[in-house]
């Protein structure tokens, strides 16, 4: 589904991503987990498709080449990344912002673009799913939401774009264990053979609730150990500095 | 220099002599400075002679009748009209309302011509208005349903300008929420000028609504002159985007205790449009409150003002003023311009103003656009929320759902 040979990426002449593969099959979880600065974030921007980069290298997407992708092409072709970050939006009702994006990848796809009402009832079936109040719903996208409520978010658009491979970048970060565990549960109850995800974090606390295929340590910009879930576990015990 | 307009008093009919000579002595006040400069500190930036030197070869006046007088009603919610072609008064419906309690009339001109003026367009309206309408509520009268004043213009106006006045009293405890609708579809310069009086009695509501149906090469300069009783409300929303010129000079003098008044504006402008807001503010009493919010979006060649000034009188304690100015400018070639401006001679106030300009948050695009929105529709969405916002304090569920559409086709291009 994705190949990625021998990436590297600069911005603002900084070299962040040194030479960097990857191979990630239908229906396989990968994290990649890595230090502090380590180029984990750059890999997600890169991926979808953020502006600034100065790339080298390859990047496959089910044989086609992204780099001659936009990010909404990407996303259009199943390719979503749950930001780090997920940005406030003032004036954009959640709603709105939910239902133009549904119907944008849709229509890309060659699907009937939903209406208002049909639109409605599936959405708050999805929200429901993940423990959101409907009320956030007709908020403005993201503002004043806790960081807890902006990760739900982002997994409620996972589940409702139905993307093919899914990015969640350090979506863990600023959970308690409660949204830890929804967030997980949204997760893997959209794992199947066809979908692919790759998990970027910090922390093994996530893997407990997603068990991945493969992990992957990243450091100074290129991957420079890969294991099985067990790699994941040893690095919560050693911490980076053995390998790195 | 070539003056690039010529008018003739003895085009309007049905003059006294009287009449002439007033109006003819303001004529000639205007012919003394012309159309008003970027000396005028008033009009700095909106430098309205030489912007029509670039975009008129003559302009003259008119006063004459188009046979057309077919225009679109708004069907997105019921309402009362009144029906204006080029100024003039055509047609008027209120049968949602109760008989007798309101009153409306071609404005009388016989009574209020004065020599009385701040800038030369009000001498060239002195001299030359023609038609316009005078509006008043019964106490105790609060309409059922909105009052759309339909000021159409027709497509045969070419290098012409059209002058008129209008006077909008609302009587004590009445309640109105007026749409000022601009509607003129050709492609043809033509200009507006028009001076409004507007009274807001004590306990009474006005919400005044300005809002261009299409795109239109008009040049419009609107003055509202406002004189708000006690416990009155005077809210105003000026979605003008579309228009080639405007200035909207608001004069609010809110003259007795606990009266409110507020300006909103969102405009979206494109090409080489020009639009300006340029408020006054007079908080003559005690306890009053005034609340200002200006947004531009600026792409292309455009160009927005706001000019925004409180007055607090020594009198006015416990004022609480506040104004807000906020440009997203788009293009390099855009323009932003904000003077603010407070003059307070009361020791117990609260003022404050800000004003931000800046570029859309492409970090927002980049997140709209990763969830498959296109980069245009990205663009829009953002804009539309910027501009949407100040609707929010609107209550009129319908009208404020006929604004958001009309503000999205004013951003999406028509």
């Amino acid at each position: 589904m994705l190949n990625i040979k021998n990436l590297e990426a600069t911005i603002d002449n900084k070299h962040i991503l040194k030479g960097l593969n990857l191979n990630i099959k239908p229906g396989e979880v990968h994290a990649i987990m890595g230090p502090n600065g380590s180029g984990k974030s750059t890999l997600a921007n890169v991926l979808s498709g953020k502006n600034g980069y100065e790339i080298k290298g390859d990047i496959k997407y089910n044989g086609e080449s992204l780099s001659e992708l936009s990010t909404e092409e990407r996303a259009q072709k199943g390719i979503f990344l749950a930001f780090q970050y997920p940005l406030e939006i003032p004036g954009v009702n959640t709603n709105t912002f939910l239902r133009t994006s549904l119907n944008s990848v849709r229509k890309a796809q060659g699907d009937k673009e939903l209406d208002t009402l049909t639109f409605l009832k599936l959405i708050k079936e999805k929200a429901s799913e993940l423990g959101i109040d409907e009320k956030f719903l007709s908020r403005q996208l993201n503002v004043g939401f806790s960081g807890g409520e902006k990760k739900k978010n982002e997994i409620l658009q996972m589940k409702l774009l139905q993307p093919k491979l899914s990015i969640l970048d350090e979506t863990d970060s600023g959970l308690d264990i409660d949204a830890l565990r929804i967030v997980a549960d949204g997760v893997n109850s959209y794992k199947s053979k066809e979908n692919a995800f790759l998990i970027i974090t910090h922390y093994q606390r996530l893997l407990d609730y997603i068990k991945p295929d493969y992990v992957h340590v990243l450091s100074n910009g290129k991957i420079i150990k890969t294991g099985d879930a067990d790699l994941g576990v040893q690095l919560e015990k050693t911490g980076y500095s053995n390998i790195v | 220099m070539k003056q690039n307009y010529d008018f003739k008093i003895d085009k309007i009919k049905n003059l006294s002599s009287e009449e002439i000579s007033l109006r003819k002595k303001n004529l000639d006040l205007f012919y003394q400075t012309g159309f008003p400069n970027k000396k005028d500190e008033d009009w700095k930036f909106s430098d309205l002679n030489s912007i029509l030197r670039n975009n008129f070869n003559k302009i003259v006046n008119n006063d004459f009748l188009p046979r057309e007088k077919e225009f679109k009603i708004i069907d997105q919610f019921e309402h009362n009209f009144i029906s204006l072609f080029n100024g003039k008064l055509i047609s008027k419906d209120f049968s949602y309302e109760e008989k007798n309690k309101i009153l409306i009339n071609n404005f009388n001109y016989k009574d209020n011509l004065v020599l009385d003026s701040k800038n030369s367009l009000y001498f060239l309206n002195n001299a030359l208005a023609t038609g316009g309408f005078s509006l008043e509520i019964s106490k105790n009268y609060k309409l059922k349903k909105p009052l759309v004043v339909y000021n159409n213009f027709s497509n045969s106006l070419k290098e012409e300008i059209v002058n008129y006045k209008n006077s909008i009293i609302l009587n004590e405890n009445s309640e109105l929420n007026l749409i000022n609708y601009i509607n003129n579809s050709s492609k043809e310069n033509f200009m507006v000028n028009i001076l409004e009086n507007i009274k807001v009695k004590k306990d009474s509501s006005l919400n005044n609504i300005l809002i261009n149906n299409s795109k239109c090469n008009c040049y419009f300069y609107k003055y509202i002159k406002s004189d708000l009783e006690k416990n009155s409300n005077f809210e105003n929303y000026f979605l003008s985007s579309g228009l080639k010129f405007n200035k909207f000079d608001v004069e609010i003098n809110l003259n007795e205790e606990n009266s409110n008044s507020s300006v909103f504006s969102a405009l979206n402008l494109i090409n080489k449009e020009h639009q300006e807001i340029k408020t006054r503010i007079n908080h003559n009493a005690p306890n009053c409150n005034s609340y200002q919010k200006v947004k531009n979006v600026l792409n292309d060649e455009s160009k927005g003002v706001y000019q925004g000034k409180i007055f607090v009188k020594n009198i006015a304690q416990k004022t609480d003023a506040y104004q807000l100015s906020k440009a997203l400018i788009l293009k390099d070639a855009a323009e932003f311009d904000a003077k603010p401006e407070l003059e307070i001679y009361a020791d117990n106030v609260k003022c404050s103003h800000g004003s931000t300009s800046g570029s859309i948050d492409l970090n927002s695009i980049h997140y709209l656009k990763s969830r498959g929105i296109p980069e245009k529709e990205a663009y829009q969405m953002l804009i539309n929320g910027f501009l949407c916002e100040i609707l929010e304090k609107l209550s009129e569920g319908k009208i404020k759902n006929f604004l958001k559409e009309k503000l999205e086709r004013q951003i999406n291009g028509y």
